[in-house]
């Protein structure tokens, strides 16, 4: 190296200069990384720190053909830092407010509202005024009350029913949201007033408006994601698909019952954020993504449920009942089709159906009870051909008034026409009480009584959607000296009409008793299967031949020799029967309130669909002034039947399928 | 040329700083660029994943619209409002067919064939002459 490249106090100086850099560098690293490192790490993460939930998506719950009929739908609430804003954004506030379909001097007064004024001296005592713990007033169960979902009441605990007061503490909104809040931070000013951090706009804006609000750029306005539920077909099937509340609590029917399946798992994420509040993606530390809720189908059938809702409507227009009821399913294998009560409700306005009318959330076919009337008739008639006691073509005599029965005389119920000598066969069609009767003494109170308990009644069906009720039925240690002559007609007992549906699809099944099921398969997001339902056959309640010959029976009552030619459905042999059951009033059984009701079947030689139709206290409209299930639910029976074979394609007459049959697959040459 | 052992060292310091220096930055500004490179992956990542996710919530939001437009109620409005004049399929406008349709479709086809009291169709040929 020359000697004139630098002067040696000049090179010294350059080397000293960068080894005092490399020197000063290495201290500040040991400095930064070795002696302040805890500290500095508290500070770093204390602002750099960031945890992101991320809410999963609620299952939809279709229909047997894939139509929706619940789902999520993501909506923002739409927030506001009043301190954030900028003058020059004051322009745009216009625009916001036809966005967020608001007046404009009401978004006005909430962006200009920077300052919250302090908060009463003694916050506690407002605080046990203005709000009473749940649990208190409608003693709920704790996943309700802890959801805070109900809201104070003047009744006091126990006095409203228990499915009631859980469904009226849905009813009620979640405890509203502040409209403002101050923040955890937030420190009074001089004067003790309080900034206001964030305050709510607006709630429930679609995405497609959101995306508009983001591109007027306000500074300070945001939104936050949430998953609202909603209900496309309104109030289709509203009684087993249920409803969720605001706060994405289920409340109701399937959202209930299935809702380990549907509500899924939340994930979360943490990281860290820039300077601008934004995620540093290459800085997460953990991350567990969520897991969407799965669907649920359903053995329900838009259609066959309009079906039966459009004819509801026409019933209620036409009779104006206290309620109704209509049952469609396969009796092949118990899933039902199609479910509507009257009175009914919106699942999306769940929230504005007033307190007086709680009950319209019930799915009546499974909670409220009834005398079932002559319907019943189909247990002793079973019961005696089952035992051999009797065939079709056996005689009784229809026209005694008293008959000695277990070393008593027995008063047997009066009938609406005067019958003499029937056979079993007659006694189904012309529903002869004292035919009943005297079936029902021919099997004796145990035999008769356990035949009753084996087509289901006084047992909840076990239809999933919420609460059942089992009905009453009192075993023969409890019966008085009438009972055996007025229960084989339907008095007496009081049962669901889900419950009375499922024992006549015993007859249609060939025997069976099947549970009833809505639940047809679960599947996860990508629509692979979690888990399938099929056919539950809880037991043989008759042979195969006798429900036959029930069928055959009952055949006859939908012909003009029976009692309901108006169920009759040209070219078809519908089974069914008909029951007119008196309403007690005041203790009394009244002569101007009736529960008239049509459950029957068909094809009856290969019944494809069960129908019941229920109506609750027609009389008032109906003609006579007597609703007789003959007059005011067998039409709506055949007029339901008659849509329903176009629409599930059912064949008149159509021989039952035989047993295993040998496939021939494939090509021909 | 001859330099002294303190020049020498103290020039061989200088070249030895100036190339770690060199080094180090080097190196220091390829650690930069990777982590650079990383974040941009990651951020791209985290947008695309976003982007994913709206447009899986988009198409549930069509999807819950399309449900929302057929439900029967909608429908029947709308029947009424464009004035299509849909009516539900009546069991009289229904033709049950219970015999196989192969079958039936090829007797009725073939069914003019084989049946003597028709005439046969004649079958002319021109033949040309020779002369």
């Amino acid at each position: 190296m020359s000697k004139g490249f630098a002067s040696s106090y000049r090179t010294g100086l350059i080397a000293f200069s960068l080894l005092a850099s490399f020197a000063g560098v290495g201290g500040r690293l040991v400095w930064l990384h070795v002696i302040a490192r805890d500290e500095l790490l508290r500070s770093v993460a204390k602002v750099r720190s960031r945890f992101d939930a991320e809410t999963a998506r609620r299952g939809d719950i279709v229909d047997a053909r894939d139509r929706i009929l619940a789902t999520s739908r993501s909506l923002f609430v739409v927030n506001v830092d009043p301190s954030w804003l900028r003058e020059k954004d004051e322009t745009k506030w216009s625009q916001l407010a036809a966005l967020l379909g608001r007046p404009l001097p009401e978004v006005r007064k909430i962006l200009t509202t920077k300052f919250r004024e302090p908060a009463p001296a003694n916050p506690a005592a407002a605080a046990s005024t203005a709000a009473r713990p749940a649990d208190l007033v409608f003693n709920l169960p704790p996943s309700t009350a802890a959801a805070g979902v109900a809201t104070g009441s003047p009744e006091p605990a126990g006095a409203v029913d228990p499915t009631l007061a859980e469904l009226d503490a849905a009813n009620r909104e979640p405890a509203d949201e502040p409209a403002d809040d101050t923040g955890d931070e937030a420190t009074p000013d001089q004067t003790g007033r309080i900034p206001i951090q964030w305050a709510k706009l607006a709630d429930d804006i679609p995405e497609s408006v959101m995306s508009e609000i983001d591109r007027l750029g306000i500074r300070g306005v945001y939104g936050t994601r949430s998953y609202r539920r909603t209900y496309p077909h309104n109030q289709l099937a509203a009684h087993i698909v249920g409803f969720v509340n605001k706060a994405q609590h289920p409340i109701a029917g399937l959202e209930r019952y299935a809702d380990f399946y549907l509500r899924g798992h939340d994930g979360w994420r943490e990281g860290e954020r820039d300077g601008r509040s934004r995620e540093l993606a290459q800085f997460r530390t953990r991350e567990v993504p969520p897991a969407d809720g799965y669907n649920v189908k359903l053995s329900i059938n838009a259609n066959v449920q309009d079906i039966i809702e459009q004819e509801l409507a026409a019933i209620v227009e036409r009779y104006q009942p206290l309620k109704a009821t209509i049952i469609v399913s396969d009796p092949r294998d118990g899933f039902v089709l199609g479910l509507a009560n009257y009175p009914t409700f919106n699942p999306n306005d769940y929230n504005k159906v007033p307190r007086d009318e709680m009950s319209r959330f019930k799915n009546i076919a499974v909670t409220d009870i009834y005398d079932p009337g002559s319907v019943f008739k189909i247990v002793p008639a079973s019961g005696a051909l089952e035992d051999g006691l009797v065939t079709p073509d056996t005689v009784f005599d229809c026209s005694l008034e008293k008959i000695e029965y277990q070393g008593l005389t027995r008063k047997l119920p009066a009938e609406d026409h005067h019958f003499g000598n029937l056979t079993v066969a007659e006694i189904i069609a012309h529903s002869s009480n004292r035919g009943a009767a005297q079936l029902a003494m021919r099997l004796g109170d145990e035999r008769f009584f356990a035949y009753a308990r084996a087509f289901g009644f006084g047992q909840v069906t076990g239809l999933p959607g919420g609460y059942e009720e089992a009905g009453i039925m009192r075993p023969p240690a409890k019966w008085d000296s009438l009972t055996i002559t007025r229960m084989p007609m339907g008095q007496g007992l009081s049962v669901t009409p889900m419950q009375m549906h499922q024992a006549m699809s015993v007859i249609a099944s060939g025997g069976l008793l099947l549970r009833p099921q809505v639940v047809r398969r679960i599947s996860d997001v990508s629509n692979e299967m979690v888990s399938d339902f099929y056919r539950v056959a809880v037991r043989r309640v008759v042979s195969e031949r006798t429900a036959r010959t029930m069928a055959r029976l009952l055949a006859r009552v939908a012909t003009k020799d029976g009692t309901a030619p108006e169920a009759a459905i040209p070219g078809y042999e519908v089974a069914g029967k008909t029951g007119t059951a008196q309403k007690y009033i005041d203790g009394k059984p009244s002569t101007t309130h009736h529960v008239a009701s049509f459950i029957g079947f068909f094809p009856a030689s290969n019944p494809q669909v069960a129908i019941s139709v229920i109506v609750d206290d027609a009389d008032a409209h109906a003609p006579g002034g007597i609703a007789y299930g003959a007059k005011v639910a067998a039409p709506s029976f055949k007029h339901i039947g008659e849509q329903l074979i176009t629409y599930l394609d059912i064949k008149a007459g159509a021989p039952a399928p035989a047993g295993p049959a040998l496939v021939w697959e494939g090509g021909r040459r | 040329m001859k330099t002294s052992d303190t020049h020498a060292f103290v020039n061989q310091l200088l070249v030895c700083l100036l190339v770690t220096l060199g080094c180090t930055g080097s190196v220091g500004m390829g650690i930069v660029w990777m982590r650079h490179q990383i974040s941009v992956t990651a951020n791209t990542d985290r947008i695309l994943a976003a982007r994913l996710v709206e447009i899986e919530r988009r198409c549930d939001e069509t999807k819950a619209l399309v449900a929302a437009e057929q439900d029967p109620d909608v429908l029947r409005r709308r029947n009424a409002e464009w004035h299509l004049g849909f009516v539900p399929v009546s069991d009289q406008q229904v033709v049950r067919f219970t015999q196989d349709p192969v079958q039936e479709l090829a007797a009725r086809r073939n069914a003019d064939l084989f049946t003597n009291d028709r005439a046969r169709p004649v079958v002319s040929f021109q033949v040309a002459q020779r002369n």
